[in-house]
């Protein structure tokens, strides 16, 4: 697996066409990598090169067209590099292979949709606060919508989810009704956040909340909460134990 | 500090295509929440759901049979004085009540 940090990269140009065994070089050399348990690696064909033989393939003249090069990349640690070398420079019989020492930023890892079953929620329930905050969709926090603002703070405070509701029509204590009709387009219609949080931190939550809301009206309320969490397959050293 | 009060919230539950005397329900409601003097009222369109009848409430190719939710916050009494009141425009639909704590924040009152 693949960390931040110093890394090699490894470059091969080959022929599209040039043969190994019995299937194309570059097939083989993928799934060679693939069989040594490379992170990655990626075959591109190029759009025209040349190479040690003159010749400057390209997919304009038919003839041509036959040769045009391939490059394979992969990024891998200096050990697995290592390890991998030597095959690689038996392997390519015609073609060049460079090795340059890199820095790796970021490795993110999403999650495929594997068919394997999903892992077991995760069941945190208990005791929790509902809290409502009722605006106008025209209320503004230094120049931004008052709701993304406070969305965006919510996040920052790391509270677990928060949804922004938009009425059709209503009216608050300023009195005039906030509608949208089909010759009328407001900009003006009710807004509802409602955030499900426990309930020590709530106190916290609405203080943030007010010191933003200009006017507006918020509202809490208890509630049973039943989190259904999936557990990453890393982290989830309990998941087994709740089956739900 | 805003002053925070005891109340109830009141949610009810019915389809965009109700009408009362003629006019959409939910905008009947808003009008007689208003002639109440309740303080806030807001109606929510649901994207579809289903309730008592159990057909689909959602959206058609002509018109539109979405579900709405109005939401109304007040105190205590004002809400149970009005239950009846709705009871008698809702033909089919649900009314919920929760207590609540209600911060009013009334900053902008001035502007």
């Amino acid at each position: 697996m693949l960390t931040q940090g110093p890394a090699k990269k490894v470059t091969i140009y080959l022929n599209e066409d040039t043969r190994h065994h019995a299937g194309a070089l570059h097939d083989a050399v993928m799934t060679f990598l693939m069989h040594k348990g490379v992170t990655g690696a990626t075959a591109t064909r190029a759009m025209s090169g040349f190479g040690s033989h003159r010749v400057l393939h390209t997919p304009k003249v038919e003839v041509l067209a036959e040769h045009l090069p391939v490059v394979i990349e992969f990024v891998e640690t200096a050990a697995k590099v290592e390890e991998v070398l030597p095959t690689l420079y038996d392997m390519v019989s015609d073609g060049l292979i460079e090795v340059q020492d890199t820095t790796i930023v970021k490795v993110a890892r999403k999650e495929r949709n594997q068919p394997q079953p999903n892992p077991a929620h995760d069941r945190k329930s208990g005791p929790a606060k509902l809290i409502r905050v009722f605006f106008g969709e025209a209320d503004r926090w230094n120049g931004e919508p008052l709701h993304e603002a406070i969305v965006k703070r919510l996040r920052m405070m790391d509270v677990c989810g928060a949804t922004v509701y938009r009425g059709i029509l209503g009216y608050g204590h300023k009195g005039h009704t906030h509608k949208s009709g089909l010759l009328h387009i407001s900009r003006d219609l009710p807004i509802m956040i409602s955030i499900v949080e426990a309930a020590d931190k709530v106190e916290q939550v609405t203080a943030a909340i007010e010191e933003m809301l200009g006017d507006g009206l918020i509202v809490v309320s208890d509630v049973e909460m039943t989190r259904l969490v999936r557990s990453r397959p890393e982290g989830g050293a309990n998941a087994g134990a709740h089956s739900g | 500090m805003p002053a925070r009060t005891q109340g109830k919230i009141l949610r009810l539950h019915f389809s965009e295509r109700d009408r009362w005397q003629g006019q959409p329900l939910h905008e009947a409601i808003v009008q007689k929440c208003r002639e109440m003097n309740i303080s806030g009222v807001t109606v929510f369109r649901g994207l579809e759901g289903y309730g008592e009848t159990g057909e689909m409430h959602e959206r058609h190719l002509a018109g539109s049979d979405r579900p709405v939710v109005v939401v109304v916050v007040d105190t205590d009494e004002r809400v149970r004085n009005c239950i009846p009141v709705f009871e008698g425009m809702i033909t089919t639909g649900v009314i919920a009540m929760s207590d609540i704590e209600m911060i009013r924040v009334r900053k902008g009152l001035t502007a």
